[in-house]
């Protein structure tokens, strides 16, 4: 378990400095293989059947389904106008590792147990980098990376803090990642028509 | 039983709906026929309920109490009012006359189906017993909403969906950090026999711990603030509600955002014995009142006349929380009809907005004037509507708005009542200085005549009818009373 943490710690900062969308999706997909294994991990504990639905659920919808529609949508999508900044990618690292620090601060506040401590800054950073990769980056594709990290954040969370939610609720939060995932595939695919790019920075119309 | 053929029908409306077997002329009244069946199960239900108000329903996963009741019937006339009036909209809006849009044309199927689905998860997020199910389904109602959102993909549509999923997305996500906050407190204090259920956790509230339940109430008021539009994270309200068709702006205004509030009022009556009134109520109240205050100014400056109504919506939202922060019966009571009243007249003027938009082929306010003469009856239903949501005294929302202001000055906060007051003010300033230039004024632009049909202005002025009548007589009229006060105590449920 610690060393699948320090592994994700390593893709999640990798994360923030792709910015080239097919690698970005591959990166997503390693952080989710990575919690789809502790998932396994922490449910053996609580007998074989809560541990691998779970599992199973996070391996086909996180680790196939998504990364797929996204590579997918990456090869039909017509990306005319590049960005690249470089010195976006440097301050979301340093977001990244400051989240880090955050995460052990708030975690030495409320728990005592070091070994929780360590998966609870994990998991806070996970969620402050997808929030950050949100806000930072321009292009769609890589927006909705941020927001699987945000919610690959969250799940973490609860895994730790509670050993899962209650099953019905997970398999509706799966089910919605799943749909959140097909629906922004469809707007953006439908934003590369229209605005021949992903860049959400040409969507300024509506302001007021 | 009568539940499960409630949720069961538009599901099945809208997977008929989707796979094309029915000609347009069929589709249309399947569509009227899925929803006044439904509302009237809707109907004999809350009546049944109301005879015994004691007894909640609890069926498999479902829990309906008088609460939900309330909530369905406010979420099934909306549906009802969508049905009777989806057939006229979407002709008129496969009216070759505009080329600016993409029309309707083939895809009634497809809008008809979306719709249900999105009203099927509305009811979906009353009717379930657990707080983790209500998660999900408010995160469903905004993925099925925002293709609603963006059904035209026109550019605007599509910046306004993905804005929409963006935002409330993040937002949904820290209310459902906010579950598990909330899990864990009830794994801590109670194990973990029925999770998340909320009449369990209700009874067994004040064995949770203080600081974990205000952790939770934090990150859940902020997540699904979110979703209600309460004012720093409202800007995907605007956005998605000016640029949605006029049907689904309606149901968003309408129902949507109300059906948040409701998750939230839900899990505050959770949190409430243990973190205390002082501190949920001091937020309530002031993001409401700072919701209503961020939206005055909006609408003063405004130039596009569905926003103006989104921001209008706003500010009864920002009304709706206050007046549910006070937690005193009167208040959550006014409170309470003043989201059905709104819903009402909202979804009402949001038509005739996209009559309007029809009608003159634009949704700049300041190019239209002169409506009185070139198109009168839309121009009288407008007045109506604007009238009826400002809260003039015969109309329905006059009497809930004045129930609530008056509850402020009960609980003795004066001077929150006369904020509040002064804001409405400049609300009805800023929304009859548009209004009436539209109205007067001499016509200045090519109008497309009277568009409004014989039947869908009896549907609208049905809607303000049964808004007046039933806010005014509510304790005269059998059954409404029983279900207000009712659905105010389950909203009360937590204040000792």
């Amino acid at each position: 378990m610690e060393y699948l943490m320090v592994l994700l710690l390593f893709v999640v900062f990798l994360q923030t400095r792709v910015m080239e969308l097919r690698r970005s999706v591959i990166c997503l997909m390693v952080q989710s293989v990575i919690i789809a294994c502790a998932c396994l991990l922490s449910g053996l504990n609580h007998g074989l059947m809560h541990a691998l639905i779970p599992f199973a659920l996070t391996l086909g919808v996180k680790v196939l389904f998504i990364p797929m529609a996204m590579l997918k949508l990456i090869k039909r999508i017509t990306d005319e106008r590049e960005i690249f900044s470089d010195i976006n990618v440097n301050y979301s690292t340093m977001a990244a590792a400051a989240f880090l620090v955050f995460g052990y601060v708030l975690g030495s506040r409320f728990m005592l147990d070091p070994l929780a401590r360590d998966f609870f800054a994990a998991t806070i950073m996970m969620i402050m980098t997808g929030l950050a990769l949100m806000v930072m980056r321009k292009r769609a594709i890589l927006q909705m990376c941020g927001l699987i990290t945000l919610e690959n954040g969250i799940y973490l969370l609860g895994l730790i803090i509670t050993e899962g939610l209650p099953l019905v609720v997970e398999l509706g939060v799966f089910l919605d990642v799943l749909i959140a995932v097909v629906v922004l595939v469809i707007l953006t695919n439908r934003m590369s028509l229209s605005f021949m790019t992903t860049d959400t920075t040409v969507m300024r119309k509506l302001k007021g | 039983m009568e539940l499960y053929y409630i949720l069961g029908l538009p599901l099945l409306f809208a997977v008929v709906a989707v796979t094309g077997l029915l000609g347009l002329k069929l589709l249309h009244f399947a569509d009227r026929l899925t929803a006044t069946v439904v509302f009237g199960l809707i109907l004999h239900m809350a009546a049944e309920f109301a005879a015994h108000p004691h007894e909640p329903i609890r069926q498999g996963f479902f829990y309906v109490d008088s609460l939900s009741i309330w909530m369905l019937v406010i979420v099934g006339a909306l549906y009802l009012a969508f049905a009777w009036t989806s057939k006229a909209y979407l002709e008129r809006d496969t009216n070759i006359r505009y080329g600016y849009l993409r029309r309707f044309t083939h895809l009634e199927g497809r809008f008809y189906a979306l719709s249900h689905l999105f009203v099927w998860t509305m009811m979906l997020v009353v009717t379930v017993d657990s707080l983790g199910l209500m998660w999900v389904t408010i995160e469903a109602t905004t993925l099925v909403s925002a293709l609603l959102v963006a059904f035209k993909f026109t550019r605007t549509s599509l910046e306004a969906a993905w804005k929409y999923v963006m935002v409330c997305t993040v937002g949904i996500c820290l209310a459902l950090l906010g579950t598990i906050i909330l899990y864990y407190g009830q794994l801590q204090a109670m194990g973990d026999v029925l999770p998340l259920n909320w009449e369990f956790m209700k009874v067994h509230a004040d064995m949770l711990d203080h600081d974990v339940a205000k952790l939770a109430f934090c990150f859940l008021f902020v997540g699904y603030g979110t979703k209600i539009g309460l004012a720093p994270m409202h800007a995907w309200l605007p956005d998605a509600h000016s640029e949605a068709p006029a049907l689904t702006s309606g149901l968003l205004s309408g129902a949507l955002c109300i059906c948040a509030l409701y998750v939230l009022l839900r899990a505050t009556a959770i949190v409430m014995p243990v973190v205390g009134m002082d501190f949920i109520s001091s937020m309530y109240v002031g993001f409401g009142l700072l919701t209503i205050a961020l939206a005055v100014p909006f609408v003063v400056v405004q130039r596009d006349v569905k926003r103006m109504l989104a921001y209008s919506s706003m500010e009864n939202f920002g009304l709706l929380a206050a007046g549910f922060g006070l937690f005193m019966p009167l208040a959550a009571e006014a409170s309470l009809l003043h989201m059905f009243n709104h819903a009402l007249v909202k979804y009402m003027l949001f038509y005739t907005a996209g009559t309007i938009m029809e009608t003159y082929a634009t949704k700049n306010m300041m190019r239209i004037h002169g409506m009185m003469q070139q198109a009168p009856k839309t121009a009288m239903f407008w007045l109506l509507g604007i009238v009826g949501i400002l809260g003039m005294p015969p109309m329905g929302v006059f009497f809930s708005k004045f129930y609530i202001i008056a509850s402020f000055f009960q609980a003795h906060h004066p001077y929150l009542g006369i904020l509040a007051l002064v804001l409405l003010a400049g609300m009805l300033i800023g929304i009859l200085y548009h209004a009436m230039r539209m109205l007067g004024g001499k016509p200045t632009r090519k109008a497309a005549g009277e568009l409004m049909g014989r039947l869908d202005s009896c549907v609208l002025l049905l809607m303000l009818a049964v808004s007046g009548v039933v806010s005014a007589f509510a304790y005269e009229l059998p059954y409404v009373g029983t279900l207000l006060t009712e659905a105010a105590k389950v909203v009360m449920g937590g204040v000792q």
